[in-house]
């Protein structure tokens, strides 16, 4: 359903479903996270509203401390989602090439 | 009528013969008390045979059976001119046949023979008497012997209208016995099929048709089966039914379409008397594949509702029917694809035929029209809907053969429910892949419907974590593209479309996840349709998505 992990450094790679049921996972992993780090979203292949909010709450805490995440490998419906829901304002997103 | 002392025993006999007594203790009833009003020595009656144009002897003392034809002799005269005879001498009136009293030793002086005509004015019999006690029929006896022969006119057709309604009450009962015996066979319930809505149902006739259907899972499939048996009473109703237990025996036995086709027609041939036969429609249902392969033996119209051309296909039958002689083999089989949302509509002719009161039939035209207006309902309310509308078109005619309808729809959409529960979320991706890939829904729609339900569904979870009814999602393929259908029992009205706007133009800090779920609903959705049942608090929310 959901994967992350991190990817080398400052890199942590998630795919699957960001939805609900798998935020919570999502939630605790990034939570200990810090520093400026790139979230490699090219195997994501959905997120809902619960997973905007883990996104929301990881970005403000990392922007709390001077760190940031930003979003990589974006493509098709997710792309709509973050542009819909605002979060390509608030996040620095590279789209899938 | 002179003396008082002779209605007496008159108006004994007519509360006497209004009693219902079967023929034979009627005669007897009505001869003594001839014998005892008139005075005389013997008496006798006949019964009119209208088809022979015969008397029969059915009355009398001392005389077996006899049959002699009306116009001969003073009986036969009497029946044929209706009009009383009163023979003073018989030995001297040419009419007179003197054989049976030389068979029986009884002389016969004097005769009075009246007609036996009832309310209706049909002649019914002869009633004679011999022998007036002291002299010979005067003008009071033949007075009286006509009152006499009106009561028992009367008496005579109550007893034969009484004897018929007998006899049909019997034949009617052991056609409820055949019709318990025809039912008993019919599937209790409907095969349960994901992504079809299977549906058969009979309507008897009163007396007579010989229908049967079937609707099994089998290891080959899911069978198929309308059948109706020629002729009319008893030995339809049973034919089909072994009919159809033969054809649920091949199929549980693993008998393929041809092979149970050919046997069962073999079978049939065999012991069902030449002149009667079976139309039967037998089809397997491949619901992985969605094709139904079938033969009809003289089964037809056959009628296939394509959903996606709203437009009718029209098959006749693959071969003879049933029983009409023994097969070796049989041409080939047809297959419909079934596209969803199309149907497979079996209709007997008992539906086709019913006739107005006028003599028009209900017709295959009529058959497609309430089809087309009720595909999208539930089969159970189609069929009702189809019946309805006979009934309607009949106004008031009767039913004169059974009526079988057999309904196999492929769902152009599929309904779960699922318990208020996040962990839901994963059934109800399973769900939505399941059923977008047998509905073949255009997948690019996946996730914005996805996100609608995922979305909507949680909101509920929210608002009551796992209490309340299970939330009931539907996912139909609209002709350009996809609908979802979430209803909820026990909530507050609460209408998506109306939730609080979010801005998503604020800066980080003050941006809250809240709101955004409906708020990327809206986003999505090409319409969103709200409505909200007061009494059972219920919520139904439509999101509609149009493929590019």
């Amino acid at each position: 359903m959901l994967a992350i992990d991190f990817g080398g450094e400052g890199v942590v790679v998630i795919a699957g479903r960001l939805d609900a049921a798998q935020s919570p996972v999502a939630q605790s992993f990034l939570d200990k996270v810090q520093g400026p780090i790139t979230l490699d979203c090219s195997g994501l292949e959905y997120i809902s509203s619960a997973g905007l909010g883990v996104l929301l709450k990881t970005q403000k805490r990392l922007m709390a401390a001077n760190g940031k995440m930003r979003l990589a490998g974006v493509k098709g419906h997710l792309r709509d989602i973050f542009q819909y829901s605002g979060f390509d304002r608030i996040f620095e997103i590279e789209n899938a090439k | 009528m002179s003396a008082s002392v002779d209605l007496e025993p008159i108006l004994a006999v007519a509360g006497k013969l209004a009693a219902p007594f079967d023929l034979t203790t009627m005669l007897a009833e009505v001869v003594a008390a001839a014998k005892q009003v008139l005075k005389v020595e013997r008496g006798t009656v006949w019964l009119y045979d209208r088809e022979a144009d015969e008397l029969v002897l059915r009355f009398s003392e001392d005389v077996a059976s006899m049959r002699i034809p009306a116009g001969t002799g003073i009986v036969g005269s009497c029946a044929r001119t209706r009009q009383l005879i009163n023979v003073r001498d018989c030995y001297a009136d040419p009419r007179f046949d003197p054989t049976t009293d030389r068979r029986t030793g009884f002389r016969t002086r004097c005769m009075l023979t009246m007609p036996l005509v009832d309310h209706e004015d049909v002649l019914v019999g002869v009633m004679q008497v011999l022998n007036k006690a002291d002299g010979v029929f005067e003008e009071k006896d033949e007075r009286l012997g006509t009152v006499l022969a009106a009561q028992c006119a009367v008496a005579l057709q109550r007893v034969r209208m009484t004897e018929a309604l007998i006899a049909s009450a019997k034949m009617r009962q052991e056609l409820e016995m055949a019709r318990i015996v025809q039912m008993g066979s019919l599937p209790a319930s409907m095969p349960s099929v994901a992504g079809y809505d299977l549906y058969g149902t009979f309507e008897p006739a009163d007396l007579t048709g010989g229908d049967t259907f079937d609707l099994a899972a089998v290891g080959q499939g899911v069978l198929v089966v309308l059948g109706d048996a020629t002729g009319h009473g008893i030995a339809p109703a049973l034919s089909v039914t072994q009919m159809q237990a033969m054809l649920r025996m091949a199929f549980r036995l693993g008998a393929d379409l041809e092979t149970a086709f050919v046997h069962a027609n073999n079978q049939l041939a065999e012991f069902l008397p030449s002149d009667r036969f079976i139309t039967a429609f037998i089809g397997l249902l491949d619901v992985a594949a969605h094709q139904l392969r079938f033969h009809s033996g003289g089964q037809g119209p056959i009628l296939h509702y394509r959903a996606g051309e709203d437009r009718f296909d029209v098959y006749g039958p693959t071969s003879f029917p049933l029983a009409a002689m023994p097969l070796a083999s049989l041409g080939p089989a047809i297959t419909l694809a079934l596209g969803p949302g199309d149907i497979l509509a079996l209709v007997s002719d008992g539906v086709f035929e019913y006739e107005d009161p006028n003599g028009e039939q209900f017709g295959e035209g009529r058959v497609y029209e309430v089809i087309r207006e009720h595909r999208a309902r539930p089969m159970a309310e189609l069929t009702a809907g189809l019946f309805a509308a006979v009934k309607a078109f009949a106004a008031g005619a009767p039913q004169e053969d059974d009526m079988t309808v057999v309904m196999v729809k492929r769902e152009a959409g599929v309904v779960r429910d699922f318990p208020r529960r996040f962990e839901e979320i994963d059934d109800i991706v399973a769900f939505t892949a399941g059923t977008f890939e047998a509905l073949g829904i255009d997948p690019r729609l996946r996730t914005p419907v996805d996100l609608a339900l995922e979305e909507l569904f949680t909101n509920v979870v929210k608002y009551d974590e796992g209490g309340g009814a299970p939330v009931r999602i539907g996912l139909a393929r609209t002709p350009d593209g996809v609908e979802a259908t979430i209803i909820v029992d026990g909530v507050a009205r609460f209408d998506p479309a109306e939730g609080p706007e979010v801005d998503v133009a604020l800066p980080i800090e003050r941006r809250r996840p809240g709101g955004l779920g409906l708020h990327l609903v809206r986003q999505f959705a090409d319409s969103l349709e709200y409505d909200y049942d007061e009494a059972r608090r219920r919520a139904r929310i439509v999101f509609r998505k149009k493929g590019s």
